[in-house]
């Protein structure tokens, strides 16, 4: 009992307190509906059987139904498309910022706050915002491209199915710019003054003092920063519903969207199921990136 | 280029950047303030022709939008207060090793965040249900809001733990305090800072939580903001101008606090815990 | 608070039988409605719950508001798990998902027996999109349809006298009604990937002689065609694939669109909004004389099986049903009976179109009624936007959307 105790107080037993009982409580709503929906994904469900685990055994049915779709590979590629143009168009524009922002000049900080407003900003209010911008005829957007010049006519970019995915691409590329900025300038704040002084001495370039020094320092917080875009990018939800609706004809469907529709439009939930087990594999080598990343962390 | 006009030029560039990326918001504002069939011009206005402030006061009045922004503050300060007390000793253990157990924490920590929201919802559902938790509406939309945050919440305050100096805490060991010690009275103080603003973004993001409220909670009087802006995309009626009047009152409080607090927010973020 | 109750009724029931006081202090029903009315605006089913609760009948209202794309998924959810309101509005392709099962209550007899509900009044589309294997399982709450509003100012200028009465007729007044210059479409209409899609496209396949289980028609085909025709020369909007149809009325409405197809909730707005003289007319036909179809939409309203207390329920259906003759002149919706006279508002447009639009009823169609109504819908606008944005001819995109829903149905 002492022994317990005192580990408690001064051993293992106060990590696995601290840990423990947010593993458990993250286990609680994470990890169940998790299983959940594997379990789901093997099962006949209906309105009648939503609210017990025992349900008729489909096997693969869902699977195969699912990859069967017509609209199957369309998914597949605009997810793709979604996820890394997301990801590496906020990653770009964020480390420039970030660049840009820790250079020294008035007012320096102050205006980088500001970019930060977009990240507590409610979904709900930024899908409803860009889709009203984003609209063909009286979108904003247009209208600037048209007033400087830079396109003739009227981009739709809701409606055509060549631009639709990247509509709401540049949507979640706003919403995310925040996050990748504040994440890299986190990591630039980081790297020591002087290793950039000794390498000025040495006579490295921009260039070579951005890819000898800057770029390794940032190992860790570049792999966090991408590994945790590839999941939130996954999670985003609510621009969809809210700019193309998946549309038109699924030009602009990703994987998410796809498994909400199939369980509550069409209310097939096992299916629904089988789509978001289907993202696992996508969060599995971001999660995976992300543990490998925080091998070349340096505690302070 | 000489040294004294790039500090000048740079700002300039700073500001005409941070004017384009704000633009959306400025539009959320010019909307607003247009009448009807204003907002349907083609070529748009950029400025309204006849702004209409009445809006603000008859939307908030209409869309009852005081029971809503409190419940949206119910909903945030608890998520808030769970995710930072489950969140922040998870974190704080996960920085201070380096072996094959820390990775499998973290590892299942980012795999257990693989559903978003909108799958998770019918699971979390049934089983809330089960345990009777749906009786406590808002109580249930913060534990499961918290589910959501607190993954997020580890990793980013993980990274603020990791610039605290392991030779401090070890010198507070060798003093004789105890792990708790050590960890309340020397760590904690020095990663405050950190902390301080990801409960801060954690509240502004559970101030928008939208999917969990809308689903679990059916009376109207304990819905967040969120819930009572979706009431106005109905099924033949986009109010295009109502709907930027609520979306600007409802981020307008957010807005401000962030813009008061961003210079404690910004530093805090980048500069670590010690500087 | 369940448990709190039924200790406070078992304790009553117990003092009654002891004392043998007469129950007046009976524990009051409460009955919970559903229905997305309210959200916008005042609805009947918000306002004739709260009256029903106001009444000192020992029955409580309680009433809940839920976005349209939300209610069919909240309450099967709230079946499942048996936190199922009392009584449910649903639109009508969505009744019988719940019907075909069960989840609704059988009210014919019910219906039989009551002074109020009266079957027989009701038109027939209403009447079997709550009907299922003969028997009755809610009562229609409103309907409307869809017909062509015109812009009468523009039709004078372009010197044409009458508006469209066919498919072709339509194509050639938008097309030298159009002037893109002045950001002038010569139509707009809702082909959205979601129900309002359908909605509009499945009459065009019914008029050719087709219907949900048989969508490749030969007409369906050509509309496809022309309306992808008038997109590509900018006669239509492309933006017509992504708009709801409230906001594709909204650009008929500032002047930018010349014909505008949508339906009754329009008027009231377009009274308010529009500075030009308008008009509606019946959907066109393929050729003269042909066979009309249009839409059929509304709402339901059908009792929970699970209700527990069914007779208080049907007390409010009843109510509900009672108040029918306001439908029109307080909320601006049509009734879903024959019986009910819809007084004139003396707004000359408003009276006009609600005339047109009480004819075309007539033609109205339902979609379905079938279980899996939504994955026929989905498989139709699919279609109809695969063929329009030109990522598949009309017939590749309705050949197979026949074949998703030839599994679908058998």
């Amino acid at each position: 009992m002492r022994r317990i105790l005192s580990s408690i107080t001064d051993g293992k037993g106060f990590d696995l307190i601290m840990v423990g009982v947010t593993m458990l409580f993250l286990f609680a709503l994470a990890g169940v509906p998790l299983v959940y929906n594997v379990v789901m994904s093997f099962q006949q469900v209906d309105m009648f059987n939503l609210n017990t685990f025992s349900r008729p055994f489909a096997g693969f049915e869902n699977y195969v139904a699912i990859v069967s779709q017509p609209e199957f590979w369309l998914v597949i590629r605009n997810t793709a498309i979604f996820v890394f143009g997301s990801i590496a168009g906020q990653f770009i524009f964020g480390f420039a910022l970030a660049i840009f922002f820790m250079l020294s000049f008035p007012f320096a900080s102050t205006i980088r706050g500001l970019f930060l407003v977009s990240w507590v900003m409610p979904g709900l209010v930024v899908g409803a915002l860009w889709g009203w911008i984003l609209a063909g005829d009286f979108g904003v957007l247009n209208a600037i491209l048209r007033g400087l010049g830079i396109i003739d006519g009227t981009m739709f970019w809701k409606s055509d199915p060549n631009l639709s995915i990247w509509a709401v691409t540049i949507a979640n590329i706003w919403l995310g710019l925040a996050f990748n900025m504040m994440l890299l300038s986190v990591g630039l704040a980081g790297i020591p003054r002087d290793l950039y002084e000794a390498a000025e001495l040495d006579g490295a370039n921009g260039w070579q003092r951005f890819t000898t020094i800057t770029l390794p320092m940032m190992r860790s917080t570049i792999g966090a920063v991408l590994a945790l875009g590839l999941i939130y990018t996954l999670q985003q939800f609510d621009l969809f519903p809210a700019i193309t609706e998946g549309g038109p004809a699924n030009s602009s469907n990703v994987a998410q969207y796809w498994a909400w529709q199939w369980s509550f439009q069409l209310f097939d939930f096992a299916k629904g199921a089988t789509v978001s087990m289907m993202m696992l594999i996508f969060v599995l080598v971001a999660s995976i990136v992300y543990v490998r990343s925080t091998r070349h962390e340096v505690r302070g | 280029m000489t040294r004294v006009a790039a500090p000048k030029l740079l700002l300039v560039l700073a500001l005409a950047l941070a004017a384009v990326y704000l633009f959306p918001l400025y539009w959320m504002y010019a909307t607003s303030l247009k009448g009807a069939s204003e907002i349907f011009a083609n070529p748009p206005t950029f400025w309204p022709r006849e702004p209409d402030f009445s809006i603000f006061p008859a939307t908030w009045e209409r869309r009852t939008m005081d029971t809503f922004l409190w419940n949206s503050l119910v909903i945030a300060t608890g998520v808030t207060t769970l995710t930072v007390l489950l969140g922040t000793g998870c974190a704080y253990v996960l920085a201070r090793y380096r072996n094959p157990w820390i990775d499998i924490g973290l590892f299942a920590i980012l795999m257990l965040q693989v559903l978003p929201a909108s799958v998770m919802i019918t699971p979390l559902y049934v089983g809330f249900n089960q345990i009777g938790l749906l009786d406590y509406p808002r109580t249930a939309v913060i534990i499961a809001a918290a589910g959501k945050s607190i993954p997020f919440y580890i990793v980013l305050v993980r990274a603020t733990f990791m610039s605290v100096p392991s030779e401090l805490e070890e010198a507070a060991l060798v003093d004789g305090n105890s792990r708790w010690g050590a960890f309340f009275f020397i760590v904690l103080p020095l990663a405050r800072n950190g902390i301080l603003v990801l409960a801060i973004l954690t509240f502004m993001q559970a101030f928008g939580e939208y999917i969990y409220s809308k689903s679990i909670i059916t009376t109207q009087s304990l819905q967040p903001a969120s819930v009572g802006l979706s009431g106005f995309l109905g099924p033949n009626s986009t109010d295009w101008n109502g709907i930027m009047a609520y979306a600007a009152m409802y981020v307008t409080p957010i807005i401000l606090v962030f813009v008061i607090l961003q210079r404690r927010i910004v530093s805090g973020l980048t500069s670590g815990a010690l500087k | 608070m369940q448990f709190a109750k039924r200790g406070l009724l078992a304790g009553l029931a117990l003092g009654a039988l002891v004392a043998a006081v007469p129950a007046q202090a009976q524990d009051e029903v409460t009955i919970t409605v559903w229905s997305i009315d309210g959200a916008n605006q005042v609805g009947p089913s918000d306002t004739f719950s709260k009256e029903f609760d106001e009444m000192d009948n020992g029955i409580n209202v309680e009433y809940r508001i839920l976005q349209f794309d939300e209610i069919v998924n909240e309450t099967l959810r709230a079946f499942a798990t048996g936190n199922a309101p009392d009584i449910v509005s649903l639109d009508n392709p969505d009744f019988a998902l719940f019907s075909s099962r069960g989840a609704f209550l059988d009210i014919t007899d019910m219906a039989a027996q009551s002074d109020v509900i009266n079957p027989e009044v009701y038109f027939e589309g209403p009447l079997n999109s709550v009907s299922w294997d003969g028997r009755l399982y809610g009562v229609g709450k409103y309907t409307d349809t869809i017909g062509v509003f015109y812009n009468k100012d523009m039709f004078a200028e372009a010197g044409i006298t009458e508006p469209p009465q066919t498919w072709a007729e339509f194509e050639e007044y938008a097309r030298i009604l159009a002037k893109p210059d002045q950001g002038i479409y010569g139509a707009t209409l809702s082909a959205r990937g979601n129900e309002e899609g359908t909605f509009q496209f499945l009459p065009v396949i019914q008029m050719s002689g087709g219907g949900y289980d048989n969508v490749n028609t030969e007409g369906a085909r050509e509309w496809l065609s022309m309306v992808k025709g008038m997109i590509d020369d900018g006669v239509l909007s492309q933006d017509v694939l992504s708009l709801g149809q409230w906001d594709s009325t909204g650009t008929f409405n500032s002047g930018n669109a010349a014909m505008a197809i949508s339906g009754p909730w329009e008027i009231d707005r377009m009274v308010e909004d529009a500075d030009f003289d308008w008009g509606v007319t019946l959907l066109p036909t393929f050729g003269e004389g042909d066979e009309r179809s249009s839409a059929l939409g509304g709402f339901n309203l059908g009792i929970m099986s699970t209700t527990e207390h069914p007779e208080e329920a049907f007390k409010v259906l009843e109510y509900f049903v009672s108040q029918d003759d306001r439908l029109f002149p307080e909320f601006g919706y049509l009734p879903t009976r024959s019986d009910v006279e819809l007084p004139l508002s003396g707004i000359e447009k408003k009276d006009a179109a609600l005339a047109v639009f009480q004819e075309q009823l007539q033609y109205a169609q339902p979609r379905g009624p079938h279980p899996e109504w939504q994955k026929i819908s989905k498989a139709i606008y699919d279609a109809e936007q695969a063929a329009l944005t030109g990522q598949m001819t009309p017939d590749e995109a309705l050949s197979q959307a026949q074949a998703t829903i030839d599994t679908i149905l058998n």
